[in-house]
């Protein structure tokens, strides 16, 4: 048999071409690893671990169970009925005297958020328990503050006896857990987040529908009009788009607010009375309009990508087939400009449902969306474990999005450009 | 030879840059004519004063905390509300300080170790005459009474201070507020007082909107930072009315950042900052009340003390009639009670 016939294929110096080509190749593909390397590196470090802490964040409980795991230890067993016995007292005692530094200061922070008032007792209690010398510490726990003899302080302890909590996700849609672990609704007065979750949703969708109904025909225009009018078409739509959003919402302010601009041309044609000024401002139409008007370049530009690769001839060949203008547009053109149509809508959408600055600013009381708890959360009270399950709600909300958009318009169909 | 001039020379300069007095800290406070009249009355006035950098920020511990869990820190010297005082020192993110210097002649007692002692200051109501041609208000009950005093209300976006008025606006004495907030009872009293003024109300959260929602008339009456409606009336020459009943007295402090890279300088800093002249000094630029009695006493001898040679001490919140009508705010119920409240407060404004 001839050997170069059915034998490996070999170069010059002897090595089969396969593995000569395989060590070409290897060095090609370190060479394209090394260059994507600080990307990587960079999405890993601004990216993933966030995302990853955030995640973690909204589950852990791990830093009160370190506090406090003899008292939890003992705790478990209790009936949780009536007062708890002398041996929570005692475990509670020793563990609240012999924390060492900061660690009780932010236990307590993490009780206050389910039961209001443990800051205070365990930070006038530590001081205390010094001049204690020896049990039985219950009574005299409960002669130094009354609130040592309170059920509910202890009953709000029994959320936290595990180090992976789903306390802050109930707490993100209006939940929590009772005493015995079972999930319930969060008394009347503070259920804020399903509210604010709607709110959200709702403002996001209007948003979204009032930048595509604005948005396309401006789009159609852009595409179709000769170059040197449809150029400064284009000038006027990236104008705003490159004006800072500070600046923008500002300008809508001046001219929302009650004896703003529009109001005062509205009073001067005499359309309403000077007593009657519109309140468009420090509410829902506010942050619509303002909204709506920094998102559009986010809706006008994927639009306007797709349309200009819309050949002119499919609406000619269709109104020359007997089509009215109306069928034509709606059998033709819009079809081939639905992956414009939602790959603005879904990026408007995102954008809107983790808006923050804007509604703030022009949206008063109505104005307070998911993104306000968040930065609340991380900024005022403290409360990351909350703002992170907030935050991964909202993560998975539109990992959702994209799965239903997927499934019906299908990912390849996405076109940015 | 020429080299070796040359790299002594160059060691020259480079060390004369290194020991300059130069100290290289970030302040941060909340930014308008309060933090100018920071910046006249300790920043300049420091023998370093030239290397500090000022930010601002719109209050909570978020920054800081992050900041402090990041190893990172960046900012070294803060300006903080009594609460935050509270919290941020239990949670270890703060510096404990020397307080040796003044802890005797504070008019209250510090509430955290990790304090030096600033201002007192107060969220009062306040109008523009002009809008009221017949009766003006004069009571935090008139705030509350939209049918004697029509019009919107500027209120800002947080409990603190809101609960307190509404229930002197519902007939409580300012010295019990805090005995009637302490029942579940009494927060739905205030509540249900502040239910009387809802649909009539617009929000701040910066110390400047409520002067901009008076001047351009979007609101009939605000509450306010006493300061920023002092020096809008002293230097601007505007033309406001306080309400001084029931305003709600509040105290402010500087901490040290706790892993803050100059931290030597930073402490050097606070001490100079919160020197009796210093803080009297701040009261030429703004009519808040200095934490230091001795401070006072400067003032007192050195009356017209205002930087346009006006008086100062009837405009401050502190004058002994005032006090009579404030409530003193209690961060340590806030501390405790805070979240929870403005929790019920955000789903009051939401609903």
């Amino acid at each position: 048999m001839n050997q170069t016939a059915t034998g490996p294929i070999l170069t010059t110096d002897g090595t089969p071409l396969k593995i000569s080509l395989q060590k070409a190749e290897r060095k090609n593909k370190i060479k394209a690893v090394v260059l994507v390397l600080p990307l990587i590196l960079f999405l890993l470090i601004t990216f993933i671990i966030p995302i990853v802490d955030m995640l973690m964040r909204s589950v852990d409980d791990r830093h009160i169970n370190t506090v406090f795991p003899k008292t939890f230890e003992v705790y478990k067993n209790w009936d949780r009925q009536d007062l708890p016995p002398e041996k929570i007292y005692e475990a509670m005692f020793f563990e609240v005297l012999e924390s060492k530094g900061f660690n009780i200061g932010k236990a307590s922070t993490r009780m206050n958020y389910s039961k209001s008032g443990w800051k205070s007792l365990l930070k006038k209690s530590k001081r205390k328990f010094k001049t204690i010398e020896e049990g039985p510490y219950k009574e005299q726990m409960i002669a130094f503050d009354k609130r040592w003899a309170d059920p509910t302080y202890w009953q709000a302890l029994g959320e936290m006896v595990d180090p992976v909590t789903m306390g802050y996700y109930l707490n993100s849609v209006d939940l929590r857990y009772d005493m015995n672990k079972d999930i319930i609704q969060q008394p009347e007065n503070r259920r804020i987040y399903n509210k604010t979750w709607f709110k959200t949703f709702k403002v996001a969708f209007l948003v979204t529908l009032f930048c595509l109904i604005m948005g396309y025909p401006i789009a159609y225009l852009l595409s179709t009009l000769p170059l040197k009018y449809s150029n400064l078409l284009m000038i006027c739509v990236l104008l705003p788009f490159w004006t800072s959003l500070l600046v923008r919402t500002a300008a809508w302010m001046i001219i929302l607010q009650q004896k703003g601009v529009f109001n005062d041309i509205m009073v001067w044609l005499g359309l309403i009375s000077n007593e009657n000024r519109w309140q468009l401002m420090y509410n829902e139409t506010g942050t619509l309009i303002t909204m709506t008007q920094i998102l559009l370049p986010f809706m006008v530009l994927p639009l306007y990508s797709v349309m200009k690769t819309i050949p002119p001839t499919y609406m000619r060949a269709a109104l020359n087939l007997g089509a009215t203008p109306m069928h034509a547009f709606y059998k033709v053109y819009l079809p081939n400009s639905v992956p414009g149509i939602s790959a603005g809508a879904l990026l408007v959408f995102i954008i809107s449902i983790g808006y923050f600055i804007t509604p703030e600013l022009v949206g008063g009381k109505d104005g307070q969306l998911i993104g306000h708890w968040i930065a609340y959360h991380l900024k005022t009270t403290l409360n990351w474990g909350l703002s992170a399950a907030l935050g991964s709600v909202l993560l998975a909300t539109m990992l959702a999005l994209y799965w239903v958009y997927n499934k019906l318009v299908g990912i390849e169909n996405l076109r940015l450009g | 030879m020429f080299k070796l001039i040359k790299v002594a020379f160059l060691g020259l300069i480079s060390l004369a840059f290194v020991s300059s007095a130069f100290a290289d800290i970030t302040f941060v406070s909340w930014g308008g004519a309060y933090t100018m009249s920071q910046q006249k009355a300790y920043i300049d006035t420091w023998s370093k004063g030239s290397g500090v950098t000022v930010e601002n920020y719109n209050g909570g511990l978020g920054e800081i905390k992050a900041q402090v869990e990041a190893g990172n820190v960046t900012w070294d010297v803060v300006d903080v509300l009594p609460d935050q005082a509270i919290t941020g020192c239990d949670e270890g993110l703060f510096e404990k300080l020397d307080q040796s210097a003044f802890i005797d002649d504070l008019v209250v007692p510090p509430v955290s170790e990790c304090i030096v002692p600033q201002i007192f200051w107060s969220y009062v109501a306040f109008y523009d005459p002009a809008a009221f041609p017949g009766k003006k208000p004069k009571k935090m009950k008139d705030f509350f009474d939209v049918k004697k005093f029509p019009g919107k209300r500027g209120i800002h976006t947080w409990a603190n201070a809101l609960i307190e008025m509404a229930l002197v606006a519902d007939g409580v004495k300012p010295g019990k507020v805090y005995d009637v907030m302490s029942t579940p009872e009494g927060i739905d009293r205030a509540f249900a007082k502040l239910d009387t003024i809802k649909d009539h109300v617009i929000f701040w959260s910066a110390g400047s909107k409520p002067l901009e929602f008076i001047a351009s008339g979007e609101a009939v009456m605000s509450l306010a930072y006493n300061g920023r409606v002092g020096a809008a009336i002293l230097s601007e020459g505007k033309n406001f009315e306080y309400i001084w009943d029931g305003q709600v007295l509040e105290q402010e402090y500087l901490v040290v950042i706790k892993g803050s890279k100059n931290v030597e300088e930073a402490k050097e800093f606070v001490a100079h900052a919160s020197t009796a002249q210093a803080l009297a000094d701040q009261a030429k630029w703004i009519p808040y009340g200095p934490m230091r009695k001795s401070s006072i006493d400067i003032i007192k001898k050195g009356e017209p003390w205002f930087n346009t040679g006006v008086d100062i001490l009837p405009h401050m919140p502190t004058t002994s009639k005032r006090l009579k009508k404030s409530v003193i705010a209690d961060p340590f119920w806030w501390a405790d009670n805070g979240a929870e409240v403005n929790e019920r407060f955000s789903a009051w404004k939401g609903g």
